[in-house]
């Protein structure tokens, strides 16, 4: 359950971002939060992963009050919770997929066995298994696209958050990338995605489309 | 005016830490004046990732602090070489009045970092971090002591008279002065030994009530004992020689160093036994305290009686 | 007590390290030249120092010079006893030496008068395996080949203080490297010495003292100034302490060379590290963004900082040790010693100085690390949002 109440977030140079925004998100819902790119949108997702802090107003989920958590807690909160894809994968191209995927839970201190269990079950979830010690550089964009999946559920997050997912992929990847939500949508999960792309605006399996134009909802 | 390079490396390291502790001492300020968890105002915000930067100078010079003790207490000992009359630190450390209180100050310094990154962590493992504004105080209280300790520090390193010639540790430490020192050792050894040993079932009897008051002042009087013991008895036991008192020359290769293990144990021991105390600690470091407290002095305990009972069954007799 | 260290942030750290080799690589061996110049320079000094003390420590605890109206004087013999009767006193010998004036040359002889028990004279002896029969000498290779420059080979004619000539034979050379190679030192038979110069049977240069407990020697020295008001006491360790002073000086003065290198590369490695790539930011905003702490982010920086810092330490104490022992300490050396300093034409043997090894790190690896708080803090608590645009 994720509430957004009151939110106005303004940056630097007066420069306003979202508006007295007032949204609310069911458990397992899959939203698609649909805008042109500055229309405040990716601004929601940082405030929903706790990434930022609104200006004014207050953001809770699961009754937890976010945005008034110190930086430990959140930090604790989003590791828990929250799944993040982001528009550009922010893989790191000189490590391996393994590398990559492990690195959310690098500061967990776990054991190697349950490391590896982990990477091993994410890796066979979307499908790179083979490719699991090759650099990240040495991938194409569609398998460079599952790492980054694949990094977002390692640390198996009832949230998943994407940023303009598909807005570097041809109409191949993109439509594997939704089946990939699909996959996770079976599977309960909770996920918002950002983006300006049609081809979320008709799927079958997204609950509700919103609409945000320069900061406000419509 | 006499400049080893130890001394100048004291100088520099010193610059530094006043450097960084001076800008905690403005985050903590900062924090003091306008910390308030209601708020949501971007300064707000400020304020929280500015008392990061507070907490990790404050942690950085803890560390380099207790490096530079004991680099501190080494330069001392060097420099005990070229003061006519010094045999060990000791000289060196009585060849100004003020270097005693400054060792005693060091020392407590080091105790309250301590604590400070104990109350840190406290705060930090509670969501509501409530005890962000009182770390802070106490951190200013703190900053003014470091001021405090270094400018003493730097004065009487530079001031060293190469000239003037000092007593060793023969002469201070003897009965003969009227100083306290002199009634320390004038005072009967069955007494002291009593207070010793009684003062360490104190410790243990307190943590059977589950008393953490009672607790820490046994470690605070265990302490005090222990030190008074090992000048007026204990010592000698380890130099093997009945006027031998001082606490200093057991820093030395003569006696395997076994000086810096012994205060160190000593030194840990008793932290953690006023810790408890002192502060209102979540239940497993409350555990663990107690636990560290018990285990240090008693190994401190058990060691330093061995000395004797060591002499004895060697030797036949006591000194 | 303190956070447990975290293997895996450790290993990231160091991955860092390896990505960003080149931008790192300035800083790297900046710190490692820095360290490897302070630690030989320390690593010389108290070589020679430790050189200094072993001589030293071979001389008498306590050496009595007479002197009358400060000028100097010989001794008696007589005296000898005097001192021999204070308490305390190991064993006192009346030495006797001196120079003599190689008018031709224009160049001092220094001559030692050979005792059976002086010490000093026997080991040299020793090493050359040569018996000094009564009236011939034997010669350093220095002052053989100052006599032969002069056509002396066999033999030498001293010139007494009556005008006199007394023909000395030469019976060998020193071997000993103990011997500084430009000393002209010669060794006689003390009658033989008496004879060329003059002096009564009885006449000692000065005396040496030697104490049984170390502790007293300033006790004694207390004493024999009663005794010989007129007198230089001449203390083995006033002498130790005087070279550790005038060492310590020099070390002082490289140590300030240093500090202002330091400290300019203070500025230069947090202006640097300040200005922190657009690359490095999103990546630690990534981090963020997947759940890591501001926390984890510095102790990942500490890692990185506490990673180059030690390199660099490591690496420049290795090449100090290296410079100063295969190379022995050329250039730095002859800088580092005065110019009359007798050191310098000697084998000084190198000993490692834990001591200045600590000195070194101290001053290497906790001030880089400082210098990277303030830049690791700003980079650790940056927005990760801002990551995002």
């Amino acid at each position: 359950m994720i509430e957004l109440k009151h939110i106005s977030k303004y940056y630097e140079k007066n420069i306003k971002a979202l508006d007295d925004v007032n949204l609310s998100f069911k458990e397992g819902e899959l939203i698609v939060l649909k805008g042109v790119s500055g229309s405040g949108k990716s601004t929601i997702l940082s405030l929903i992963a706790g990434l930022t802090k609104p200006s004014r107003g207050e953001v809770i989920v699961d009754t937890k009050h976010i945005s008034k958590l110190a930086d430990h807690f959140i930090s604790l909160y989003r590791r828990e919770n929250i799944g993040f894809v982001f528009q550009r994968y922010n893989l790191i191209p000189s490590l391996s997929v393994k590398e990559n995927i492990l690195l959310p839970l690098l500061p967990m201190k776990l054991k190697k066995e349950e490391l590896e269990r982990r990477v091993v079950e994410v890796t066979e979830l979307f499908k790179i298994a083979d490719k699991k010690e090759s650099l990240v550089k040495n991938l194409s964009g569609g398998e460079q696209q599952r790492v980054a999946i694949a990094r977002s559920n390692v640390n198996s997050p009832k949230i998943i958050l994407a940023d303009e997912p598909t807005a570097n992929l041809d109409e191949t990847l993109s439509l594997e990338f939704i089946a990939m939500i699909e996959e996770l949508k079976s599977k309960n999960r909770t996920i918002i995605i950002a983006t300006h792309d049609p081809l979320f605006f008709n799927l079958a399996f997204v609950d509700r489309v919103v609409n945000i134009k320069q900061g406000k909802i419509v | 005016m006499f400049l080893s390079p130890e001394i100048i490396t004291v100088a520099i390291l010193d610059t530094l830490i006043v450097l960084f502790a001076t800008l905690a001492f403005v985050v903590a300020l900062a924090i003091v004046k306008s910390w308030n968890r209601d708020e949501t105002t971007t300064y707000q915000y400020t304020l929280e990732k500015r008392a990061y930067l507070g907490s990790i100078i404050i942690k950085y010079m803890l560390s380099l602090k207790i490096l530079l003790f004991l680099f501190y207490i080494f330069t001392l000992d060097k420099i005990s070489f070229v003061l006519p009359g010094a045999m060990c630190a000791a000289g060196v450390v009585n060849a100004d009045s003020l270097t005693t209180p400054l060792l005693f100050l060091k020392l407590l310094n080091l105790y309250l970092f301590f604590y400070w990154i104990v109350i840190d962590k406290e705060d930090s493992e509670d969501e509501q971090q409530p005890y962000i504004k009182l770390k802070f105080q106490f951190y200013i209280f703190l900053y003014l002591l470091l001021i405090v300790e270094i400018f003493l520090e730097l004065y009487t390193l530079f001031g060293i008279d190469v000239k003037s010639v000092v007593d060793c540790c023969g002469a201070i430490f003897s009965d003969k002065d009227g100083s306290y020192i002199a009634k320390v050792l004038e005072m009967p050894k069955e007494f002291l030994l009593l207070l010793f040993y009684g003062s360490f079932l104190f410790m243990w009897l307190s943590k059977g009530v589950q008393n953490r008051y009672l607790f820490s002042l046994s470690n605070l009087l265990f302490l005090l004992i222990a030190l008074m013991s090992l000048i007026a008895f204990f010592g000698t036991y380890i130099y093997e020689l009945p006027t031998h008192h001082c606490p200093f020359c057991l820093l030395q290769e003569d006696y395997n160093y076994v000086g810096y293990f012994l205060y160190a144990v000593l030194f840990l021991g008793t932290f953690y036994g006023m810790l408890v105390g002192i502060f209102p600690l979540r239940e497993k470091r409350e555990k663990s305290s107690y636990r560290y407290s018990l285990f240090f002095n008693t190994l401190y305990t058990l060691i330093i009686s061995a000395y004797p009972l060591h002499y004895f069954y060697v030797n036949g007799v006591w000194l | 007590m303190t956070d447990k260290f975290n293997p895996y942030l450790f290993k990231y750290a160091y991955g860092v390290l390896l990505r960003s080799f080149s931008k790192n690589l300035f800083i790297f061996i900046t710190l490692t030249l820095l360290v490897a110049l302070l630690s030989a320079t320390l690593f010389l000094s108290s070589s020679i120092k430790n050189e200094y003390t072993t001589r030293v420590s071979n001389q008498a605890d306590i050496i009595i010079t007479n002197q009358k109206a400060m000028q100097y004087r010989t001794f008696n013999l007589n005296q000898l006893q005097r001192v021999l009767n204070i308490e305390g006193v190991k064993s006192a010998r009346g030495r006797l030496y001196g120079a003599y004036y190689f008018e031709k040359a224009d160049k001092k002889l220094n001559i030692i008068a050979l005792d059976e028990f002086e010490s000093y004279s026997n080991r040299l002896l020793d090493e050359t395996n040569t018996e000094l029969e009564g009236a011939s000498m034997i010669l350093s290779a220095q002052a053989k080949n100052l006599l032969e420059e002069y056509y002396y080979k066999e033999y030498f004619n001293f010139i007494k203080e009556n005008g006199s000539l007394r023909k000395v034979p030469i019976k060998g050379i020193l071997k000993s490297k103990d011997i500084q190679k430009r000393e002209n030192l010669i060794l006689m038979r003390s009658e033989l010495f008496r004879d060329i110069f003059d002096m009564d049977e009885r006449e000692i240069s000065d005396i040496s003292v030697t104490v049984s407990n170390p502790d007293e020697v300033a006790f004694i020295a207390q004493k024999l100034e009663e005794i010989f008001p007129n007198a230089k006491i001449a203390l083995k360790k006033d002498t130790l302490v005087v070279y550790e002073r005038s060492y310590n000086l020099k070390s002082g003065f490289f140590l300030s060379i240093f500090i202002v290198s330091f400290f300019t590369f203070f500025i230069i490695i947090y202006d640097k590290l300040s200005g922190v790539s657009s690359h490095e930011k999103k990546e630690i905003g990534v981090l963020k963004a997947l759940g890591w702490r501001v926390r984890d982010v510095l102790e990942a920086k500490f890692y990185e900082a506490l990673l180059l810092s030690l390199g660099a330490y490591i690496l420049g104490t290795f090449l100090a040790l290296l410079y100063v022992y295969l190379f022995n300490g050329a250039i730095l050396l002859d800088i580092f010693l005065s110019q009359n300093d007798t050191l310098h034409h000697v084998a000084i043997s190198f000993t490692p100085s834990i001591a200045s090894m600590i000195l070194v790190f101290l001053l290497s690896v906790p001030p880089y690390i400082f210098a990277t708080i303030i830049p690791s803090w700003r980079v650790a608590t940056t927005d990760a949002d801002e990551v995002m645009r």
